[in-house]
């Protein structure tokens, strides 16, 4: 285990170096092609009528006056894609979960505002809205519950009557006697905690065009979708088509953070559109339908309680968490995905011996809730660092102390924790203080007293966690799901040019992953890195193939480019050996040159491949053999990786603005592949981390109207709240992965709001005040100090 | 998000684009920079049967002094205010103010007039036209006339603006040299819309604050002049409890809204901090001024 550091700079090949990103050029200079760029003769364009009702039925619809519209095609509503489209069944293996059908538009009832309703299909989307404006749809309104603490009530108004209940998903955790240890502890602190809803907000907008082949019968679905394998399978069912006649492909995808990691209604309905007008259907969403009709994080309330003896050493946990979920539990993930992480990983990366969580899953009139990058655990941690915040605060211990006795560290790896996560070893306790050192924690505790000295509200704050990251086959991504999340398959050819082609089943949407998997290829396979192109985000490249979530790609397609490129390594060498008459155990190959060890002998990977292809004879004709390979990896196990994150807040005592003063990230994620593109996504999610800290909040009011529907509403965090961030890299060895890869694209979600949430606490801890909800909008915190006031008021007289 | 049709036309006078709001009976709209008015036609709140283009109408792109006054042109951007020297020499408030507006893609379109016809209660420009008694040069087929800012600037999004009205230019009150300014803005993020705002500018002669001007937005239906507030500082010395009983004041004048953003009661607790720091700014530049 070492401290990244300049060695990462000597070392030979490209692994671990700063290599510029070979997306750039294209996408930097307006040369990316996202699925709106994608323009085909003849395209029908879709508007999508949606409900602004949270929850009613469908009574009418009048469509006389949208008929006379020039330009319109068609309108569709349900019943006229009966019997064409099948629903997406969400299934799992969670004893009690009802899996809720996924139609492409709502079937005699609507249960969120949002939710699509109608298809208007014109020559133009100006038409199509133009004909929309003109539809009127009468709605029955049905009574609902829009707070998941009326939902989960026994007579709360039902979102699917077929389910019998709101609570379509329950899970408990646990080991040892909660109960009884915290009938003695010592220490109790507990609250509930609350991380509102938020949602993904990529750049892009969510957009699909489907083509239809009439002589093939055949459908075609460009979609901005990081899982086009998931997709297709998916589509192949509900459109009831072979996959030879299904072809589901992610061009550039302009970021998804979650967003647009599950199937949609959109892409179902333009694909069966495609079919039914035997043209082009294209659907291109705008904002207010991001905000409106995207899958939705969070919302989970977490009552949690930690039982900590007077060393400051954690004996229990227990939780009760009610997730809301939404109207839907989405497809493939399911509505555990989210709530069920929170507490399957609440506590965090340190040693429990009991542990008791329970959570129910309660649908509610609102969008899923799905994806969003970093997936339960931003409000896992988020509540449990809080807790260990206010441990220490009741024992008068420091912050990085109480930390240092808990984190899980040295022999206790692999560790299983009471929900039954396993961690494998990672650099907890090394993140820890490498963080603090970077930041001179003593120095940092020195500077804060002087500050309070001076009327300034400074505040540090810590938060560690450890996530899963590379999940193979053992578990599946979301629990329950029955897909198999834990494969790769990769298939690398060197053509007769040579150039080499790696093909794979992963579907990067902003995280340079043809730079890297390039990169890990050149070193195996000792090709030049500008040979090399990345083919990816298209079903037809592979047999089976899900996408980029879950910090999946690095480690396993990495998993999958290295053994690859070992087979055709082998299979260059073999052709060389003949060709260049040297022994195969002389050869090597290195930047697209092979070698002789043993004298001067070379020749380029182009020249090889023209003669192993093109120039007959040269190989006698029973040796010749293709220069490509096809693998697939599975590690079968999830790998840990961590990080500690530190904040430093300062807070205006008077208006209650919150600024982020510094910031630094000590993380573990195995051997880098780039560190560039690593600090790219350490930046990126910290940034994210701020805006739910103290920024982002999806907004239903009590009517079920969406109030945060615009991005002047749904504030996001621009470059003048992100400062400085000090990133600490560290290399723990991952003896049992093929390379020693951790995922990290999510780690920075998951610290930043703890990290920022116990800053501000600590900011405010004159005045006894504990973060319990985030955004910490100056709102929040003007009301937080003014019952603080009023209660020492009170104790005063 | 796509607009209903509209017709487009592109003014080559005031004449002209007068006589097309004339004949679109009501329902034409001119566009100048096109930051709030695009936007709110896509989500299809304004449906404009004809838009009057005024951005290749010669003469209105300037910034020009007209004796005490300066004449704000319709086609004046924001980045033109924000960074103008003329503005600096005799209104350097102004600067300071619009360093809050927005960003800079927006600065380099939208234009101080069109914020002021578009009235936002959080928007800097109908503020600092308050502030300084501006006077809106309004031409319409009837002729010319001059609005007086407050008479313009009715509530929410409203003016006094007819349909068939275009305002060419906005006459501001310039300052006399050493005059003492104070602003302070407060958003969620730099550049959105202000959950309050306050403005100040005072003479320190003899010791005392004169002329005293107080402004705020962000609280109340539109940005407003608070002369109950501006009565409390005219002739003080402005000590810490003239600050304080100023605060008060203002505290009581404004009626805040509650939204997402914040609740009436943080609103005007708000206010009042940024006043009293305001306050504190404009006398101690004011003393300076006075002193030079």
């Amino acid at each position: 285990m070492s401290q990244a550091d300049l060695s990462v700079e000597m070392r030979p090949g490209l692994v671990g170096k700063r290599v510029k990103r070979t997306e750039d050029p294209r996408l930097l200079s307006g040369n990316g092609q996202y699925v709106d760029d994608i323009k085909l003769p003849n395209t029908a364009h879709v508007a999508i009528l949606r409900s602004d009702q949270p929850h009613a039925l469908i009574r009418d619809i009048r469509v006389d006056h949208a008929m006379d519209v020039p330009g319109l095609i068609a309108i569709f509503e349900a019943a006229d894609l009966e019997g064409e489209v099948r629903p997406a069944i969400p299934s799992s293996r969670i004893k009690g979960y009802y899996a809720t059908p996924y139609w492409p538009l709502a079937r005699g009832k609507v249960r969120y505002v949002g939710e699509p309703v109608l298809a208007v299909v014109a020559e133009s989307r100006y038409a199509a809205e133009d004909a929309l404006a003109l539809i009127e749809v009468d709605y029955e309104p049905l009574p609902f519950a829009i707070r998941q603490v009326d939902a989960v009530a026994d007579d709360a108004p039902l979102i699917h009557e077929e389910a019998g209940t709101n609570i379509i998903i329950a899970r408990e955790f646990g080991r040892g006697e909660v109960d009884a240890v915290f009938e003695t502890a010592p220490v109790r602190v507990g609250a509930q905690f609350r991380m509102t809803r938020k949602t993904a907000t990529s750049m892009e907008n969510r957009c699909y065009l489907a083509d239809y082949d009439r002589r093939r019968m055949a459908v075609t679905l460009w979609t901005s979708s990081n899982i086009p394998g998931i997709v297709k399978d998916a589509l192949a069912d509900s459109l009831s088509l072979p996959g030879a006649r299904l072809r589901v492909i992610a061009p550039d995808v302009g970021g998804s953070f979650g967003g647009k990691g599950s199937l949609y209604h959109e892409e179902m309905l333009v694909c069966a559109l495609a079919r039914k007008l035997e043209r082009p259907v294209k659907f291109t969403g705008d904002r207010l339908e991001e905000l409106t009709a995207s899958s939705q994080a969070f919302d989970e309330l977490i009552d949690a309680e930690l039982a900590v003896d007077e060393e400051g050493r954690f004996l229990a946990l227990r939780a009760e968490v009610i997730g809301d979920i939404g109207a839907y539990s989405i497809y493939p993930w399911t509505a555990g995905l989210e709530p069920v992480q929170v507490v399957s990983f609440l506590p965090g990366p340190y040693r429990i011996e009991h542990y008791r969580g329970r959570v129910r899953g309660v649908l509610t009139p609102k969008p899923p809730t799905g994806p969003y990058r970093g997936v339960g655990r931003p409000s896992s941690t988020f509540a449990m660092e809080r807790l260990v915040d206010m441990a220490a605060r009741k024992l008068g211990m420091d912050a990085a102390e109480i930390r240092r006795r808990n984190l899980i560290d040295g022999e206790e790896f692999p560790y299983r924790t009471g929900s039954g996560i396993i961690w494998d070893k990672s650099a907890f306790m090394e993140c820890l203080e490498a963080a603090c050192a970077h930041l001179d924690y003593p120095a940092l505790l020195e500077r804060q007293k002087k500050a309070r000295e001076q009327g300034r509200w400074i505040g540090i704050g810590l938060s560690c966690y450890a996530e899963l990251t590379g999940i193979g086959s053992r578990i599946a991504v979301a629990p329950g799901m029955p897909i198999n999340t834990g494969t790769e398959t990769g298939t690398i050819t060197i053509d007769s040019t040579g150039s080499v082609i790696g093909a794979f089943g992963i579907a990067s949407h902003g995280q340079g992953l043809e730079t890297t998997l390039a990169q890990i290829i050149a070193d195996e396979l000792g090709c030049a890195l500008e040979d090399i192109e990345i083919r990816q985000g298209d079903s037809s490249l592979v047999p089976m193939s899900t996408g980029t979530y879950a910090s999946r790609s690095a480690v396993i397609a990495g998993g999958v480019a290295i053994k690859t490129a070992r087979v055709v390594k082998t299979k260059v060498l073999r052709a060389a050996s003949i060709l260049m008459d040297v022994p195969v155990e002389d050869l090597d190959a290195s930047g697209g040159i092979i070698r002789a060890r043993s004298s001067n002998a070379a020749m380029t990977f182009k020249e090889l491949a023209n003669a192993v292809y093109m120039q007959m004879g040269r190989i006698p004709h029973d040796k010749r053999e293709d220069l490509t390979g096809s693998e697939s990896y599975d590690p079968y196990l999830g790998t840990a990786c961590s990080s500690c994150h530190v904040a430093v807040v300062e807070v205006d005592p008077e208006t209650y603005g919150v600024r982020v003063t510094d910031y630094v990230v000590a993380e573990d994620c195995g051997r880098i592949i780039n560190p560039m593109i690593v600090d790219g996504q350490v930046h990126g999610a910290v940034a994210q981390g701020i805006g739910a800290a103290l920024l982002e909040e999806i907004h239903y009011d009590d009517e079920g109207q969406l109030v945060t529907a615009s991005l002047a509403d749904y504030l996001l965090p621009l470059a003048t709240d992100v400062p400085d961030i000090g990133i600490v890299h560290i290399e723990a060895d991952l003896p049992n992965n093929v390379g020693g890869f951790r995922g990290m694209g999510e780690g920075g979600t998951i610290g930043a709001p703890a990290a920022i949430a116990n800053a501000i606490s600590d900011a405010l801890s004159p005045l006894g005040i504990e973060i319990q909800t985030l955004p910490a909008t100056p709102d929040r915190l003007f009301r937080l100090v003014e019952q603080s006031r009023a209660t020492h008021l009170q104790k005063g007289q | 998000m796509k607009p209903v049709a509209f017709d487009y036309v592109r003014a080559q006078s005031v004449a002209e684009a007068v006589a097309a709001l004339t004949s679109s009976g009501g329902e034409g709209k001119v566009i100048a920079g096109g930051q709030s008015l695009m936007p709110m036609m896509n989500f299809r709140m304004v449906r404009p049967s004809v838009l009057v283009d005024i951005n290749r109408i010669p003469g209105l792109d300037r910034i020009e002094e007209r004796g005490e006054r300066l004449h704000v042109g319709a086609l004046v951007r924001h980045r033109m205010t924000a960074s103008d020297p003329v503005i600096g020499r005799h209104l350097p408030v102004l600067h300071a103010v619009m360093e809050n507006v927005a960003h800079l893609t927006v600065r380099n379109r939208g234009t101080f007039c069109g914020s002021v016809c578009h009235a936002d209660p959080a928007a800097e420009m109908p503020m600092m036209t308050l502030l300084l008694n501006g006077g809106v040069h309004v031409a319409s087929p009837r002729g010319e006339r001059v609005v007086a800012a407050r008479d313009f600037l009715l509530s929410s999004l409203t003016t006094a603006l007819e349909e068939d009205e275009m305002v060419t230019g906005i006459a501001l009150d310039t300052l006399p040299p050493g005059t003492g300014w104070g602003f302070e803005e407060f958003a969620r993020r730099h550049g959105d819309y202000a959950l309050a705002a306050v403005v100040a500018t005072m003479e320190g002669r003899d010791g005392c604050a004169r002329n005293v001007r107080v402004a705020v937005m962000g609280v109340g239906d539109t940005a407003t002049r608070l002369p109950g507030v501006e009565a409390a500082l005219e002739g003080q010395r402005v000590d810490e409890d003239v600050i304080a009983g100023a605060v008060e004041r203002l505290r009581a004048e404004i009626e805040p809204n509650s939204d997402l953003n914040g609740s009436a009661d943080y609103r005007r607790h708000l206010a009042g901090v940024l006043a009293a720091r305001v306050f504190r700014a404009a006398w101690t530049r004011a003393q300076e001024g006075g002193a030079a």
